[in-house]
């Protein structure tokens, strides 16, 4: 059986990166700012100011621009998997694709239907029945988050399904298990409030941009307001649960956890495990499998990740080495299974039981058996077989190491800045404080960062596995000719370039122009005398 | 009548909130915490907002 | 019967209901794109016509998300195993479906001729290739596609993209997917436009209706000399759902119409397939859209069930290893998940229905062209 050539592999993977990233560039300020439009109306509502109006209706064209490339990319997403992950598709399909059928059930449906009455519906819904639909919508929106990464924790840490060696498949056993991994549950907490903090910079980022233009300052000053307290709440949430996701790789992927520490060795190596640094900066080197330049913390490590101070953390080294009789109980187990599928030897299916956890390290080996055939792997060459597939067990370190130090700085600063903007704003000192205003309309930007930066964690940081511990994704990719790829990945390049102009240009437009629509004059002049208007 | 129905309404609502935070909280402690999170966000933006009104009724207008 | 039989004939079904509601809901939008350039002479016309379909295209788009989802779901040997197949027509599907979010939102943000130009012909592309691609896959699926598997599960494709692009029976099938889109699309613009645009749709959803049926009925046909699959031992229906150790399956010419000579009542879905075409264009002469958009509804969803009920249980027979077939037996999910999926199906397709059908109903009402031009939350 004959590997899929390794630049296809690599290629399917550039291009699932590409648009997973690229799609998520949009997602989070969806994820956000429908929950922040629905706090506006609310307040609408309630007070039946038209200022909350105008501001719900002001964001929500912006948000309108951004949503319609979130639906567009998100329709690459739901294909991709079958277009280039056949193998992958087959193999955990069945309780894969779950999620995502009810992703559309459950929530796509509600999404899309009511974010068409959300803009659309304004004068011929109550103001009531108006909100309701602006509120469905948000939680349509963050329920397709939570189903996919309901899916995604599948990936990471695979429970709710067993092998089953007749349809050689993982099968969907425990509805239960699956929805409430709690992979999944931190998951989905951790990137829904990641959206929250991107919708609420993005507001209160623009808004700032008018308040230091001395422009809609009424609007900007409100809608900052609400930004800063949406932002300063969720931002905080999101350290938390990045804490979380932390102790649980540390629990389920411990390779995960060493290489987002920069850890080759175990951390009780220097004698206590307490004492361990937790690395500032370093520089992993992978193929001497040491930090070329490190800069740690000592006391730091043990209690941030095992929240303990005596715990050791394996490191890669070990972590490799502990690899070593997973991959060959894994080639029996290969062996063992490819005999039970030619004739359903019991024999064969009793040996493949007693290996079957270790199944997936067995296809690690397979790159490196002779012609790639596990079964000519012989007592004699099984040691150099190993040797090279226990290597493959760990993901990229420097990859893993920065992306994820890169996030959680800029996780650290949202909680400071919104904690700045949220105490100006309520003691209405903005005005006073120019560069904090200008640090806000340059941050725009940069929550979109942290998403991305944080998904190249978890996903580089998965690998070597498609699905950890089941699947390496060197296995999991279509079959396709190079020149198929080239085909897909030019065509993406070209479409989501054009894209992404047409929306900054967009974006950049009406962000400039600012909240000017035809009936908003009249009733902003007849709320001033209501609010001391100030001297210009 | 009419009061009648809000009144069965509102109470439908409230025991399958009721029932999805039991659920909630016995199997996903942070889906939970993610409900009554959010609620709690909106809610405090909101408030901010309502503040601000109320500081610039009485207020020399500075934001 | 056992359960995981009975579980496995109603997802069959399920499928067929859902490319059902992608084919009449997201093929009526399509519909629109396609005849947009043609409908709409003026940008405020071409406007109107966007704005018929403005509220509800991204609900209905849901239906080909869904799609996707649940044959991932579902049959999850055939989401994998399609979807790499047809690599070259599935990416230029979705190359041209990811324009169309995109136009309807931003193609009226810029007062420009060259701009909105340039998205009215992302809107005639988007809205022409993927049903021209959804038709020329069932065309496709109906005569066999070179694919066999490893041991593993990996499949291996062993026919060039050549062959499903240029193949005249699929293209048939996507003129025909086409022309039905168009009419319904049509349909729908009589429904809430009005003159000119409900006159110019008016001759649009004729055509559309005449074509479709036109291309439904050679088509029946032409499928008694193309290569049907037939079982050549015996099945069972409730094994494991894998394709690896398949029964022997022969292609015999006409054997998708076997299953019509065992049960003739099944002649009624082809009929009433063209009798809802032809009927829909009947009624759109005589200036009765509504009926007509349920007739051409009818049409369409026949035309579905007509194909299904001449493969079942078929789903994707291989032309290079005939064994190894992709048939509701041996594509689909396993007992556990079918029958939680179709728990969350009982529970949400009512719901949805609901929501959807309240939506259509709040924006119910002609879209007149002077509104268009002032409410600046329109496309």
């Amino acid at each position: 059986m004959p590997l899929i050539d390794p630049s296809v592999v690599d290629l399917s993977r550039l291009q699932f990166a590409l648009t997973a990233l690229y799609h998520f560039i949009f997602v989070p300020l969806t994820l956000g700012m429908t929950f922040l439009l629905a706090a506006m109306e609310t307040v609408y509502v309630i007070t039946g100011k038209q200022i909350y109006k105008d501001m719900t209706q002001f964001w929500g064209k912006l948000f309108a621009i951004n949503f319609a490339i979130g639906v567009a990319t998100g329709l690459t997403m739901e294909f991709e998997f079958g277009t280039n992950w056949s193998m992958y598709s087959h193999f955990v399909g069945d309780v894969f694709g779950t999620p995502l059928a009810i992703e559309g059930l459950m929530a796509f449906f509600m999404e899309s239907t009511f974010i068409g009455l959300m803009f659309f519906g304004w004068d011929r819904l109550s103001k009531p029945g108006h909100l309701a639909v602006t509120y469905l919508t948000a939680l349509g929106s963050n329920l397709s988050a939570l189903w996919i990464l309901i899916a995604n924790g599948f990936m990471q840490n695979p429970q709710g399904a067993s092998f089953n060696p007749d349809t050689m498949r993982m099968e969907f056993n425990s509805f239960l298990n699956l929805v409430f991994s709690e992979d999944a549950q931190a998951k989905f907490v951790h990137t829904s409030i990641a959206g929250f903090v991107t919708g609420a910079l993005f507001v209160m980022g623009i808004s700032a941009f008018y308040i230091l233009r001395k422009q809609h300052r009424e609007f900007a000053a409100r809608s900052f307001r609400m930004a800063a307290l949406f932002g300063v709440i969720s931002s905080l949430a999101v350290v938390t649960l990045g804490d979380a996701l932390g102790r649980l790789d540390y629990l389920v992927q411990p390779t995960k956890i060493a290489a987002i520490e920069g850890l080759w060795q175990d951390s009780d190596a220097g004698g206590s495990a307490a004492a361990a640094p937790w690395l500032v900066f370093a520089l992993p080197n992978q193929a001497t499998q040491t930090n070329s330049v490190e800069i740690g913390i000592p006391y730091v490590l043990d209690p941030l990740i095992a929240h303990s101070f005596s715990t050791n953390i394996p490191g890669l080294i070990s972590l490799e080495q502990q690899a070593g009789p997973r991959i060959e109980k894994g080639i029996t187990a290969l062996n063992a299974l490819q005999a039970y599928g030619k004739d359903h030897d019991t024999a064969a299916l009793a040996t493949f039981k007693a290996n079957e956890s270790d199944m997936g390290y067995g296809f690690l080996a397979q790159r490196y058996a002779p012609n790639q055939d596990l079964s000519l792997i012989t007592p004699a060459n099984q040691d150099a077989v190993v040797a090279q597939a226990e290597k493959d067990t760990i993901p990229n370190v420097f990859v893993t190491f920065w992306s994820f130090r890169i996030m959680m700085a800029l996780g650290f600063y949202f909680v400071a800045l919104f904690a700045f903007a949220a105490f100006f704003s309520l003691r209405n000192r903005l005005e006073r404080n120019p560069f904090l205003l200008k640090l806000c309309v340059w941050s725009i930007p940069l929550p979109v960062l942290a998403c991305e930066f944080g998904w190249i964690t978890a996903e580089a940081g998965r690998q070597p596995w498609s699905v950890y511990g089941w699947l390496p994704t060197f296995q999991a990719a279509s079959s396709h000719g190079v020149g198929y790829m080239v085909f897909s990945l030019l065509g993406f390049a070209l479409l989501y370039s054009v894209f992404i102009a047409a929306e900054l240009y967009l974006m950049f437009k009406f962000a400039r122009l600012g909240p000017q629509p035809h009936h908003a004059a009249a009733p902003e002049a007849a709320a001033a005398p209501m609010f001391a208007a100030p001297a210009e | 009548m009419g009061k009648l129905f809000t009144f069965i309404g509102l109470g439908l609502v409230l025991a399958l909130a009721l029932l999805l935070a039991v659920v909630a909280g016995d199997y996903g402690p942070w889906y939970f915490a993610w409900m009554v999170g959010t609620v709690m966000i909106v809610l405090i933006a909101g408030c901010g907002a309502v503040l601000f009104d109320s500081q610039h009724e009485k207020g020399n207008g500075e934001i | 019967m056992e359960l995981y039989v009975v579980l496995k004939v109603i997802w069959a079904v399920l499928l067929g209901v859902l490319l059902s509601g992608l084919a009449v809901m997201v093929g009526m939008d399509m519909g629109v794109g396609t005849l947009l350039r043609f409908v709409g002479k003026t940008d405020v016309e071409r406007r109107t016509a966007l704005n018929i379909i403005g509220p509800h295209w991204d609900g209905n788009q849901v239906w080909f998300i869904l799609g996707g989802g649940a044959i991932f779901a579902a049959f999850p040997t055939l989401y994998a195993t399609s979807f790499s197949v047809f690599y070259v027509v599935m990416i230029l599907l979705l190359f041209s479906m990811i324009m169309r979010p995109v136009a309807f939102e931003y193609r009226s943000k810029v007062d420009t001729k060259k701009w909105r130009g340039a998205w009215d012909w992302a809107f005639l592309i988007s809205g022409a290739v993927p049903m021209i691609v959804y038709g020329a896959a069932f065309g496709n699926v109906m005569q066999g596609v070179g694919f066999h598997y490893g041991w593993d599960g990996q499949y291996y494709q062993d026919e060039s993209f050549i062959f499903y692009l240029l193949n005249p029976f699929a293209l048939l099938c996507g003129v025909m997917s086409l022309a039905l889109s168009i009419q319904q699309g049509a349909t729908m613009l009589m429904l809430r436009g009005e003159e000119p645009i409900y006159g110019r749709a008016r001759k649009a959803a004729i055509g559309g209706g005449i074509v479709g049926a036109a291309l439904f009925i050679i088509g029946g046909f032409w499928v008694a000399h193309i290569s049907g699959y037939a079982f050549t031992s015996p099945v069972y229906p409730g094994a494991p759902a894998t394709p690896l150790n398949g029964p022997a399956v022969a292609q015999v010419t006409g054997a998708w119409l076997h299953n019509y000579a065992v049960y003739p009542i099944l002649w009624a879905l082809p009929a009433l397939g063209v009798a809802g075409m032809l009927g829909a264009a009947v009624m759109n002469s005589a200036r009765l859209p509504a009926l007509a958009w349920w007739l051409g509804a009818i049409g369409w969803i026949s035309a579905i069930f007509t194909t299904g009920a001449s493969m079942f249980p078929f789903l994707m027979p291989s032309t290079t290893n005939p064994s190894q077939s992709l048939t509701v037996w041996n594509a689909s999910g396993s007992q556990y998940n079918l029958g939680w999926m179709l728990f969350f199906a009982l529970v949400f397709t009512p719901i949805i229905i609901c929501y959807t059908s309240w939506c259509f109903y709040v924006m119910r009402g002609k879209v007149k062209a002077e509104h268009v031009a002032h409410d600046e939350h329109s496309y």
